[in-house]
């Protein structure tokens, strides 16, 4: 076959239509068969032109008259060329893989969606979707799409490469040449384009300039492309370079970040400019608003720690009584003034050895953070009381005039006319004993308090009371003359009354309190069978007393679950006192106690403990009582205002309970003789280096840190080792942990002068996180929320 | 606790309770960081002592014939860390702000694997457990809807990334196309309808959250509005509304909330004159879904100077708000009486619907308001609901699902021939697990209009560290570590409420992709598929035939 020769192929036979499948066979056979240049009759057939393979790879010619369907030239080779001698449909160029096609009219929709390689030129306008999903492969040059007119809506969407061409020449819509909506999705190739638009996809595409060799390019195709659909008459009118514009896909990287106004440009710009100044509430308030990070300093803390050095009672101060400021007297052993630790005692008691050393049960031990909080062996306070023992007499102040008249001399009368002495008060003494001292002196055994140490105390004492009357039985009559001689009265008589219980054979009964009395001086007979009604303390120093002098066999009875405890009960378990209850007596006999069940407990001696009340007899009738007791106000005023009352005679009580009531009466006399009531007055400490409070309250035991107390400690060496392992609570003892612990560093400890200092948190540093007050031994720092905002 | 404490029915160890700390001593520098963040004190600093035994080896020297060659022997050290507090008053919620500030990563709250026992011990006091946040359930209805009507190759298949959609609703009553002629034809009067965004920032008063994430909000919202072409709209919950937006054009994006308590109206009711855009809408609260039938109370403390100054009290009183309006005698005359006020206030030219705790009664209100002529819409919060705070019996037990409850009102709608005139705004644990975008659609082809939600924008927008798993929860405490729900600037100055408008633009550009990914693929485009309930499937027969959808396996 020659290779001019041009084959014709049908699109309609006899038999009518033929059908595209039939028509691409013939087609294909043709190009087989050599066939290089094919005219083909169309008759709305799909796909005609496209997969032509010569077989010498020849070019081949497809000439395309009458109805082409759609998709002519799809799937198109390199080496074809396509002629369409009138408008083309839908999808011309579909999947164009080198072809080139002519089309001499309009083409419809969706011309050369993914086309790959090839061109096609239009000489009208396109329908909707042209130059859809185009692709550019590497491998190839550019697919192109030249369109006389102009393109239908939703152009060069996801448009992949290649290049498109749009001339604006009698464009169906001339106000836009491209369309409505081109461009979106494009992520690649370009569009050159004459004439107005609506707009395009701004998210993916941009407008570029064209620049010369793009011109160049242009130019030079457009005469190529005027040629092909025979309408070069209209280049000069195309090529007028300012008419053109180009768009082009923005990169990966010019898609990120919008046009979008930023949050802070929309905030400063729009938001504050329509509301005023400090946006939606800048009128209504000026607080600050800006952000803040996290973890805060100063005054954005939401805690800030607080050194409460000395705010709080030690819960041994607070427990005792005697109000005897325990902590302080063992900072003092740590920093070595072990004579003032001692020496200091007799600012609160006269008998530091006799009471803090042996007869007190020691409520600041009881009371000892150790002991409530830690399960840890409370530090031993005996030890200081007994270097008491020898401390001197402290300075005596000039007498100030005031005369105070304490009638009894047991511990609560010298414990009030000794702290009178201390404030320079002339107190004179009163007692109906033979000794000073009271019951310290008179019932209790030996064996719990050496005579010795007694003895020393009130040596002690006399020195510095010189008018002490003893063996002094008061009248009604003698209390008036008191009155009468002396600014103030105190009575501090206790409690000698026996008490005792109605039953047959009570003359056998013997009151404890004579017992001991008696036994004291050893004049008591006790025989072999002892038995105590009333199994209290007191009944245990009568069983201890009885086995010293003789008694083998020592029962305790009580009606109730004895009350004994401490020193007393271990005596008398010593002594081998056997405790019975619930025991009720029905009378005494020869034999013994007879119990309401019948039982005899055999009995030489019959002592009955179950407590004493005062003496009330010589009272005049001004002075109120109740139930046996003097009534007395919150400052041991009794009914009559010149006249105080404390001691046993008030209550029962321990004998720093005296001591205690016998100081803070000592010191509402003083206040009221300088006329201050109820002002505080603790001059008389300043000889010692302890800071005082009796006003404040006990610390929380939760406060204090106890970890770094030995659990294995059970007993101590000795002053210093119990100095050592006192928490301080509620002093700070400069130990100088919060300092090492504080993340930042910002505890700043400044030494205030004389030994003093104070810890500070720098709030510039400090982050309130509390780290300070949970190290704490002494429990001085508190974390405190901080003081509201807004 | 110490060797002698004794012990309380409350004493409880660390392993009774819900969140249990994970300290590790070998990566933690003491830097103090946790316990100053910790919102509720349940770490502190802990100074521990530790006994260390030495047991010589057996054998024969040091004079010693057999046993040990020396005397044994113990000593002890101090070693510092955080220790957890089990006190109930102080237990851990499992925020794990110590996580977050932590620079070694050596603390962390872990969630007790068994049930706990502080539950037991939340009445101290006789004052049962209240708690802000969540039902702390994961169940979810609507997670298990799926979408299943997809257009392949049937109707036209829209593709999200490229099409043009324009999803939009309607809030307003809208009339039937006779009756609009008519009242066109005779100049009467046209009831307010607006075109909003279908995805509504639901009522949060300014109160029950910070000033910095309320502006934030709105800052975000007017983002939308005008940088976005977004018409979203945010409701302001009770509490007021600030001055300064009610006289601002941000107006239009906002719906005024008016509940029980009136906080603030009268400040409202000043600014009338002054507004240069009427708001969006009025929304009259009856009920939400986290405490239906309750009301609640601002107390005293946290009515500070703002707070006072936008509710219109003077500072430091207590705020009640009654469950009930105290003029609420029958739905007839609440609702009629309310509708017409709050109409009334800008010349019926806003929109006016009630909000209710979605309920059996639901269908009461409804078909009351199918008889008012300005109702507006109807909202139901159903029991998913979040809340600022609420007695935990009334978040956990109260309530009613929204979605089943929505049904039944759409389909009361659709037999009365109305289901495109009064609209129904459905909200209550939208997005609860994260599926914000299918809750939403789901809701809306249940047969709603617009879709409320409050705890997703707290997460999505602000970080909020709540779960439905009983984590932080304290929104009615003041002491939100995120700065949301505090009034104590130390707290909400956490938060940049520029980041805050920021993030609810992410979440909602964010969203409406999702949503077209959901209604392209079954042909919409243009108009919302409220009611197309036959996209949805269900794997639960039960489900399926209550809300009348098709039961897919």
């Amino acid at each position: 076959m020659s290779k001019a020769k041009t084959v014709h192929i049908a699109g309609k036979d006899e038999a009518g239509r033929v059908s595209s499948r039939i028509l691409e066979e013939r087609i294909q056979e043709a190009v087989r068969g050599g066939a290089c240049n094919l005219e083909i009759t169309a008759f709305g057939q799909h796909g005609i032109g496209g997969r032509i393979f010569q077989p010498q790879g020849k070019p081949v010619s497809v000439q395309i008259t009458g109805s082409p369907g759609q998709r002519t030239g799809s799937m198109g080779s390199p080496g074809t060329t396509i002629e369409i001698h009138g408008p083309a449909s839908d999808d011309i160029g579909w999947l164009n893989a080198g072809a080139e096609i002519v089309v001499h009219g309009y083409a419809t929709n969706g011309a050369c969606n993914a086309m790959a390689q090839g061109k096609v030129w239009v000489g009208g306008n396109i329908g909707s979707r042209g130059m859809t999903m185009t692709k550019y492969n590497p491998r190839f040059a550019h697919p192109e799409l030249w369109v006389l007119g102009s393109a239908g809506d939703y152009f060069a969407e996801f448009m992949a490469g290649g290049i498109a061409v749009i001339c604006g020449h009698e464009a169906q819509d001339p106000t836009n040449v491209l369309g409505y909506r081109p461009c979106v999705g494009m992520v690649g190739g370009r569009i050159f384009f004459r004439g107005p638009v609506h707009g395009y996809s701004q998210a993916d595409a941009k407008l570029v300039p064209i620049s010369d060799e793009d011109w160049t390019w242009l130019s030079e195709n457009m005469v190529l492309f005027l040629g092909r659909i025979k309408r070069k008459r209209l280049l000069k009118r195309l090529t007028v370079r300012e008419e053109w514009q180009c768009i082009v896909a923005r990169t990966p990287m010019e898609k990120v970040g919008g046009k979008r106004r930023s949050m802070a440009q929309f905030h400063g710009e729009v938001w504050d400019k329509e509301l005023g100044r400090g946006g939606l509430i800048g009128d209504l308030t000026t607080l600050d608003r800006s952000p803040i990070p996290l973890i805060t300093t100063g005054n954005l803390r939401r805690y800030v720690p607080i050194w409460e050095h000395r705010k709080y009672l030690a819960p041994c101060q607070s427990a005792c009584p005697t109000g005897m400021p325990v902590q302080e007297r063992w900072r003092l052993i740590r920093e070595g003034k072990v004579d003032e630790a001692v020496d200091v005692a007799l600012a609160f008691t006269p008998f530091p050895a006799s009471i803090c050393g042996y007869l007190c049960p020691h409520l600041c031990m009881q009371g000892c953070t150790k002991n409530v909080a830690g399960n840890l062996q409370p530090v031993d306070i005996s030890f200081l009381g007994k270097k008491g023992v020898s401390s001197k007499p402290p300075k005596l102040p000039e007498l100030s005039g005031t005369r105070v008249a304490v009638i009894g001399g047991g511990p609560a009368g010298i414990s009030v006319a000794w702290q009178l002495r201390l404030k320079g008060h002339d107190t004179w003494v009163y007692d109906l004993e033979k000794v000073l001292g009271g019951k310290m002196a008179t019932a209790i055994p030996e064996q719990r308090i050496p005579k010795e140490v007694l003895d020393a105390e009130i040596d002690r004492v006399r020195q510095v009371l010189p008018h002490v009357h003893l063996q002094q039985n008061l009248t009604h009559k003698e209390f008036e003359q008191l009155k009468a001689d002396f600014d103030y009265v105190v009575i501090a008589t206790g409690a000698q009354k026996p008490r005792t219980i109605p039953i047959p054979g009570a003359e056998r009964i013997i009151p404890a309190l004579t017992f001991l009395k008696n036994a004291k001086l050893d004049n008591q007979p006790v025989g072999k069978r002892l038995v105590v009604i009333g199994a209290g303390n007191v009944g245990c120093d009568v069983a201890t007393e009885a086995h010293r002098l003789g008694a083998e066999e020592i029962t305790l009875i009580d009606i109730q679950e004895p009350a004994s405890f401490g020193e007393e009960r271990k005596e008398a378990e010593r002594a081998g006192a056997i405790f019975r209850y619930p025991c009720f007596t029905r009378e005494i006999t020869a034999e013994g106690v007879v119990l309401t069940t019948g039982e005899v407990i055999p009995a030489d001696t019959v002592v009955i403990s179950i407590g004493d009340l005062p003496d009330l007899g010589f009272l005049p009738e001004t002075i109120a009582t109740d139930r046996g007791f003097v009534l007395v106000n919150e400052n041991n005023q009794t009914a009559d205002p010149q006249v105080f009352a404390i001691g046993d005679i008030v209550k029962p009580g321990l004998l720093t309970d005296a001591i205690g009531a016998g100081r803070r009466a000592a010191k509402v006399i003083d206040e009221m003789a300088a006329g201050k009531r109820p002002l505080v007055d603790t001059a008389w400490l300043k000889d010692y280096s302890i800071e005082y409070s009796e006003t404040s309250e006990r610390i929380d035991y939760s406060r204090m840190t106890l970890e770094y107390y030995d659990p294995r400690i059970t007993e101590y060496n000795d002053m210093e080792h119990c100095a050592s392992q006192c928490s301080s609570c509620g002093s700070c003892m400069d130990c100088g942990l919060c300092d090492a612990v504080c993340p930042t560093a910002a505890i700043e400890r400044k030494d205030l002068g004389n030994g003093k200092y104070e810890r500070i948190p720098n709030p510039d540093k400090c982050i309130g996180c509390g780290f300070c007050g949970r190290c704490c031994p002494c429990g001085v720092w508190a974390l405190m929320e901080n003081t509201p905002m807004g | 606790m110490p060797a002698n404490t004794a012990i309380t029915p409350s004493t409880l160890s660390q392993r009774d309770l819900p969140w249990q700390i994970d300290w590790d001593i070998h990566t933690c520098t003491l830097c103090g960081r946790c316990t100053a963040v910790c919102p509720v004190n349940a770490i502190e600093f802990g100074t521990f002592r530790k006994r260390t035994l030495f047991t010589p080896p057996l054998g024969l020297s040091d004079n010693r014939s057999q046993g040990l060659q020396h005397k044994p022997s113990s000593s002890s050290s101090i070693y510092y860390g955080i220790r957890q507090r089990t006190d109930p008053a102080y237990a851990c919620i499992g925020c794990a702000m110590c996580n977050m500030v932590c620079p070694n990563n050596a603390i962390r709250p872990l969630k007790s694997e068994s049930t706990d026992l502080l539950r037991f011990h939340r009445d101290r006091g006789g004052q049962p457990r209240t708690r802000g946040g969540r039902r702390n359930s994961d169940d979810s209805v609507l997670d298990q809807i799926k979408f299943m009507r997809i257009s392949m190759l049937t109707d036209p298949a829209l593709d999200a990334g490229r099409h043009e959609f324009e999803l939009r609703t309607l809030i307003g009553r809208v009339l039937p196309p006779a009756e609009a002629l008519k009242t066109q034809r005779e100049k009467g009067w046209m009831p307010p309808v607006r075109e909003i965004y279908p995805l509504m920032i639901g009522s949060m008063s300014f109160g029950a959250l910070s000033p910095n994430m309320w502006e934030g909000l709105q800052m975000g919202v007017a983002y939308l509005n005008e940088e976005l072409g977004m018409p979203v709209r945010m409701c302001t919950g009770e509490g007021g509304c600030p001055p300064r937006l009610l006289r601002s054009r941000f107006m239009k994006y906002v719906i005024l909330q008016i509940a029980s308590g009136y906080f603030g109206w009268d400040e409202i009711v000043h600014a009338i004159p002054h507004m240069k855009e009427d708001p969006c809408a009025v929304e009259i609260k009856y009920g939400q879904g986290a405490k239906p039938g309750d009301g609640g109370l601002l107390q005293w403390h946290k009515v500070n100077q703002l707070i006072a100054a936008i509710r219109g009290v003077p500072p430091g009183v207590s705020l009640p708000s009654p469950p009930t309006h105290q003029t609420k005698y029958s739905i007839e005359e609440a609702v009629a009486k309310m509708i017409q006020s709050m109409s009334m206030a800008w010349g019926f030219r806003v929109p006016v619907y009630p909000k209710i705790s979605a309920s059996s009664t639901s269908l009461a209100v409804l078909n009351n308001l199918t008889r008012n002529p300005y109702a507006a819409g109807l909202a139901i919060d159903g029991e998913d609901g979040g809340t600022g705070a609420a007695y935990n019996v009334s978040m956990n037990h109260m309530g009613h699902p929204i979605a089943s409850n929505l049904r039944d009102c759409y389909l009361n709608l659709v037999k009365l021939g109305k289901q495109n005139e009064l609209p129904i705004i459905a909200g209550g644990g939208t997005g609860k697990n994260g599926n914000l975008a299918a809750n939403a659609a789901a809701l809306i082809m249940l047969g709603a209009s617009a879709v409320q939600i409050g705890k997703y924008v707290m997460q999505a927008a602000s970080g909020c560290l709540g779960s439905e798993g009983d984590r932080c929860n304290i929104c009615n405490i003041g002491r939100c570590p995120k700065g949301i729900t505090s009034q104590d600037p130390r707290l909400y100055r956490r938060l940049d409420p520029e980041q805050v408008a920021e993030r609810v633009v992410d979440m909602y550009v964010g969203f409406d992709t999702e949503l077209k990914k959901i209604v392209a693929p079954l042909g919409r485009s243009t108009s919302l598929p409220i009611g197309m309930s036959d996209a949805l499937g269900i794997a639960d027969r039960s489900a399926a035939e209550r809300l009348q959808i098709k039961y897919v396996v």
